[in-house]
């Protein structure tokens, strides 16, 4: 298989679905392990069999399991040696994943959080090094960082590997109840969506004018407070549904947020069929929003709003 | 009409029209000290501040002035507004709005203290607190029928009124707020957070220099006599020894001319030239301005030092020397001046202590005072807002996008914001 026939096989696929959000992602990950596959073979042909043991893992939206239709790509590699010639076959393999997945319409990482970057491709030695570096640093980017790859799961490869990263920063939290706080001043900023009047706030921006950003203004306050409790109570799995499951034996009224939540996901699937590919995925226009689809939209922005209050109150007393 | 009278209010009119332009000399002066991405915000926000300060001095403040009440704090003419009535030989609301435009000052100078990382809700609660109790009981004390005035206590134009109590309440925000990301290392070596425009910033001294006229030469609240002009020539000579003494001094130390180093010590010398303009001699006035030039300098290099954050220099520009210029005039009164214009003569002019004393009380009870009770206003508002300090994210990406949704200088700004975890 080519990585044009995954595109093919992406889009005949992707079609079908309705708002089944788990399917969705079920089918994304079988075709990111597809392209995987070939990333691998064709790197294989070129420098022969990978060096080391590594582990390819999903970060962003593909790591919590919450991809859209369209999601950008953010991944990373650990591989298990550290010398010249792995990093050289390993950067390889990133590049090489980068494009097929931007072949099938999986568009590349602003941010560069992508496994052909060096930063994101590291032998475990390393990553153990950077990821303590990192907490060490306790800057807005390096607890950024933090953040973002603690949202991770292997896609392929040797699934403990990142265990062990998880691990540091756990440890980390045990010894310093400092980190916890600055990782939630670093996602503190919530935008608001929600006027003084209660009307909804459209992006003031060019492009998003007119429109609701789904992800930042309704998604994010979630997905960042489940990401601080998961911090908070230690849980490994990155999944912001399999997160809320695990954090409801430890808070009550966790369940009420979490249905609202799997809403959102539905919703925003329901709103991206209207979408055509070019659009801006997460952008959704409030004139074409029903007074009903209106109205759902604010609740789930306040109980978001109210998410993240009572996180920030749960983190802050308890540290 | 009495001819006299009519001038007066003219000429006082014409004053209260160049202390409000000040607040365009701060808005550059205070834009040009901080870094671009905040440059919208702190302009913007001056003109705001400035509006809140209005009502409220309006509503409370005149009258806890000027109000009939005890030695601690007026309590009538609230909602100024008898178009009958005569104050200090002027209009009743010619006076009003000359210090209606003191109190705008005094709250500029405390939000020297908020700059590039306070949320623009604090500035609003602060602007709100301040104007109606810190600004107007310290007025009071000194400027009303407080105990500072029964004293004696000389602050002719508000080196302590103004200046100090607004750099009290600057020390108090500075200190809650915590230093700007990026301003002290981990070993708290500072680094320089340099402003990003010194043309503005020198014109801000400028306008502020020219507006200082309104302020201490209006002062005199009147041209009988004319003595307003003696008040000008001692301004304009402390600020100039100011200007040229920091600059020395920064070249002497550190081999470099520092431009705000020079800016600060022009500040410097305004300031302490405030209190002592209607009762020193000539050659005392560069000696102030001199001296304030000299201890701007020490001052800001001493709050660098103990980790105190102060983006516009509001601690050292308008605090130490406000202190300085206070306590001057316990040293430089001269007898018939101070017969003239209230208290006794200083040290040097064979007054004794007694005024230095009167000045040492004046300078640390409204000192205090400011500093305590906005120390607990915005304690009260940390708790109770939730903190009074932006996330992190937003102070990086600048105030300018986080609280107003667009760039004071959006060509030089990227359009795409951070990106998100993951996103």
């Amino acid at each position: 298989m080519r990585y044009e026939d995954i595109k093919e096989l992406r889009s005949d696929r992707i079609k079908v679905i309705t708002e089944d959000h788990i399917l969705l992602n079920e089918i994304h990950d079988e075709l990111m392990q597809s392209i995987v596959e070939i990333a691998v073979a064709e790197v294989k042909s070129e420098l022969g069999s990978p060096p080391s043991r590594f582990a390819f893992f999903l970060m962003g939206s593909a790591g919590r399991f919450e991809q859209s239709f369209w999601s950008d790509q953010d991944h990373g590699i650990i591989y298990e040696k550290s010398n010249n010639e792995n990093a050289n076959y390993f950067i390889r393999l990133g590049k090489e994943i980068s494009k097929g997945l931007s072949i099938c319409d999986y568009d590349l990482c602003d941010g560069k959080v992508m496994a052909s970057n060096p930063l994101w491709c590291k032998s475990i030695d390393e990553w153990e090094r950077q990821v303590s570096g990192w907490l060490t640093e306790d800057s807005w980017q390096s607890l950024r960082n933090i953040s973002i790859l603690f949202d991770s799961r292997v896609l392929v490869g040797e699934s403990d590997f990142l265990r062990v990263l998880k691990d540091i920063i756990f440890k980390r939290l045990d010894k310093e109840q400092n980190i916890i706080f600055r990782l939630l001043d670093n996602v503190g900023y919530v935008k608001k969506g929600i006027g003084f009047f209660g009307q909804l706030l459209p992006e003031t921006n060019s492009k998003g004018k007119g429109h609701i950003h789904i992800k930042e203004k309704i998604l994010f306050p979630y997905v960042n407070s489940v990401r601080l409790l998961a911090f908070k109570e230690r849980i490994y799995l990155p999944s912001t549904l399999s997160r809320f499951n695990h954090l409801t034996a430890f808070y009550k009224d966790m369940k009420e947020y979490e249905e609202t939540f799997h809403r959102i996901l539905e919703l925003r699937l329901h709103f991206q069929k209207r979408l055509n590919e070019d659009d801006n995925v997460n952008l959704i226009s409030i004139e074409a929003l029903s007074s009903n689809e209106k109205k759902e939209i604010k609740i789930m922005m306040k109980n978001g709003y109210k998410l993240f209050q009572k996180t920030k109150g749960i983190i802050q007393q308890r540290g | 009409m009495d001819p006299i009278y009519l001038m007066n209010n003219v000429f006082i009119i014409v004053c209260f029209t160049l202390v409000l332009l000040m607040q365009g000399g701060f808005i550059l002066l205070e834009a040009g000290s901080t870094r671009m991405k905040n440059a919208g915000h702190i302009a913007g926000k001056t003109i705001f501040t400035v509006g809140v300060a209005s009502i409220v001095f309006w509503a409370v403040g005149y009258g806890f002035i000027y109000g009939e009440g005890n030695a601690f704090i007026g309590l009538s003419d609230f909602f100024f507004g008898d178009f009958t009535s005569e104050v200090d030989g002027l209009a009743g609301s010619t006076d009003f709005m000359f210090q209606l435009a003191f109190a705008a000052i005094a709250l500029t100078i405390a939000f020297g203290g908020f700059a590039e990382r306070a949320k623009l809700t604090a500035y609003v609660v602060f602007a709100i607190a301040f104007s109606a109790i810190v600004y107007p009981v310290v007025a009071h004390w000194i400027w009303g029928d407080g105990w500072l005035a029964d004293l004696g206590k000389q602050d002719f134009a508000g080196s302590t009124v103004v200046h100090l109590t607004g750099a009290m309440a600057a020390l108090a925000a500075t200190i809650i707020l915590k230093p700007r990301i990026g301003k002290f290392n981990k070993d708290g070596s500072p680094n320089d957070l340099a402003g990003h425009n010194q043309v503005y910033t020198a014109l801000g001294v400028l306008v502020l220099w020219v507006g200082w006229f309104g302020f201490n030469a209006g002062s005199t609240l009147g041209v009988d006599g004319a003595f307003f002009g003696y008040v000008a020539l001692n301004t304009q000579l402390a600020a100039a020894a100011g200007a040229i003494a920091a600059m020395f001094i920064v070249w002497a130390l550190s081999g470099k001319a520092d431009i705000p180093t020079t800016l600060n010590g022009a500040l410097a010398g305004l300031v302490a030239i405030t209190a002592s303009c209607a009762f020193v001699a000539p050659w005392a006035a560069v000696v102030i301005g001199v001296i304030g030039g000299l201890i701007v300098y020490a001052s800001m290099k001493f709050f660098e030092k103990m980790q105190i954050d102060d983006p516009i220099f509001a601690l050292s520009v308008h605090g130490i020397a406000g202190i300085w210029g206070t306590i001057s005039t316990g040293f430089f009164a001269t007898p018939e001046l101070a017969a003239m214009n209230g208290g006794e003569a200083g040290l040097f002019y064979g007054g004794g202590l007694t005024q230095l004393g009167v000045q040492t009380i004046g300078v640390v009870s409204s000192g205090l005072f400011a500093f305590v009770l906005s120390f607990i206003i915005l304690k009260v508002m940390v708790t109770i807002m939730g903190g009074i300090r932006v996330s992190e994210e937003e102070e990086l990406i600048g105030l300018d996008m986080a609280e107003h949704g667009s760039y004071g200088y959006p060509e030089n700004m990227p359009t795409e914001e951070n990106k998100a975890p993951g996103a």
